[in-house]
C-alpha cells in the first residue's frame, strides 16, 4: 500500500509521548503502536479526529501518499 | 453467558462438546481393537449382496480399520478446536486448518465406503453421507477462512 503513516515526525514535533498521546486519543499503547509501525489495515475518522485534534494538526500531516 | 430458561452457559456447552468428544475418542479406540469381531458379526447378519461374495469379512475389517483412524485424526482435530475455542482463540488460521482436516478425513471414508460397496451395496448409503456431510464441513471451512479475514481486518483497524 502506497499510504504511509508520518505520525512519530508530528509526535515529535510537538513533543508528546506515544503513552501519553494513547491516552489523550483514547486507544490502547499496542493499537497506537501498530499504527505508527504502519502495520495498520485502516483508521477509522473517529481516531483521525482525535489524533487531529491532540496534535492540533492536518490529516495531511500524519498521512502521505507515494 | 448464561440462558435464563435453562441456566446453561456457554462454559457448559464447551465442556459437553469436550467430554463427548473425548468419549468418541476412546470409543474409536475400542472400535480398532474389536475390529475383527465386529466384522465377523457383520459377516454373521448381513443379507446384502454385492460385486465381491468372498473375503467379506476380512474387506469390513480393512474397511473399519480405515474408517477408524480417519475419525481418530478427524476427532483429534475436533479436540483440538474445542481447546482453541476454550482460550477465546475461535477465528484462527489454525481453526480453519482444523476444519478442513476434518472435512477430508470424511471425504476419504466416503471414497473408502465406496470402494467397500464392491461387497455390499449398502455401504453406497454410507458412502453418501460421508460425502454430503464433508462438503458441509468444506462450505463450514470456506465461511470460516473468511471470517478468519474479516477478523484480521477488523484487528487491524485502528
Amino acid at each position: 500500500m502506497a499510504i504511509i503513516v508520518n505520525l512519530d515526525v508530528m509526535m515529535a514535533k510537538r513533543k508528546i509521548s506515544s503513552n501519553e498521546l494513547a491516552e489523550k486519543i483514547g486507544i490502547t499503547a499496542a493499537n497506537l503502536s501498530i499504527l505508527k509501525t504502519g502495520k495498520a489495515k485502516a483508521v477509522r475518522f473517529s481516531t483521525l479526529d482525535k489524533i487531529c485534534e491532540v496534535l492540533e494538526c492536518q490529516p495531511g500531516d500524519i498521512l502521505e501518499h507515494v | 453467558m448464561v440462558n435464563e430458561l435453562t441456566g446453561w452457559s456457554e462454559m457448559k456447552s464447551l465442556k459437553l462438546s469436550r467430554f463427548l468428544v473425548i468419549g468418541l475418542f476412546f470409543l474409536l479406540i475400542v472400535i480398532l481393537f474389536t475390529a475383527h469381531i465386529i466384522a465377523e458379526w457383520f459377516g454373521i447378519i448381513s443379507v446384502g449382496k454385492g460385486l465381491i461374495r468372498g473375503g467379506l469379512v476380512a474387506a469390513v475389517t480393512a474397511m473399519i480399520y480405515i474408517c477408524d483412524i480417519f475419525a481418530i485424526i478427524a476427532v483429534y482435530h475436533l479436540h483440538k478446536l474445542l481447546s482453541n475455542i476454550a482460550k477465546n482463540e475461535v477465528f484462527t488460521a489454525q481453526n480453519s486448518r482444523c476444519l478442513r482436516i476434518i472435512s477430508w478425513c470424511i471425504v476419504f471414508a466416503g471414497i473408502t465406503f465406496i470402494i467397500f460397496s464392491l461387497w455390499r451395496f449398502e455401504f453406497m448409503f454410507a458412502a453418501f453421507f460421508a460425502m454430503f456431510l464433508g462438503l458441509v464441513m468444506r462450505v463450514l471451512k470456506n465461511v470460516f477462512e473468511k471470517a478468519v479475514e474479516l477478523k484480521s481486518e477488523n484487528d487491524f483497524t485502528i
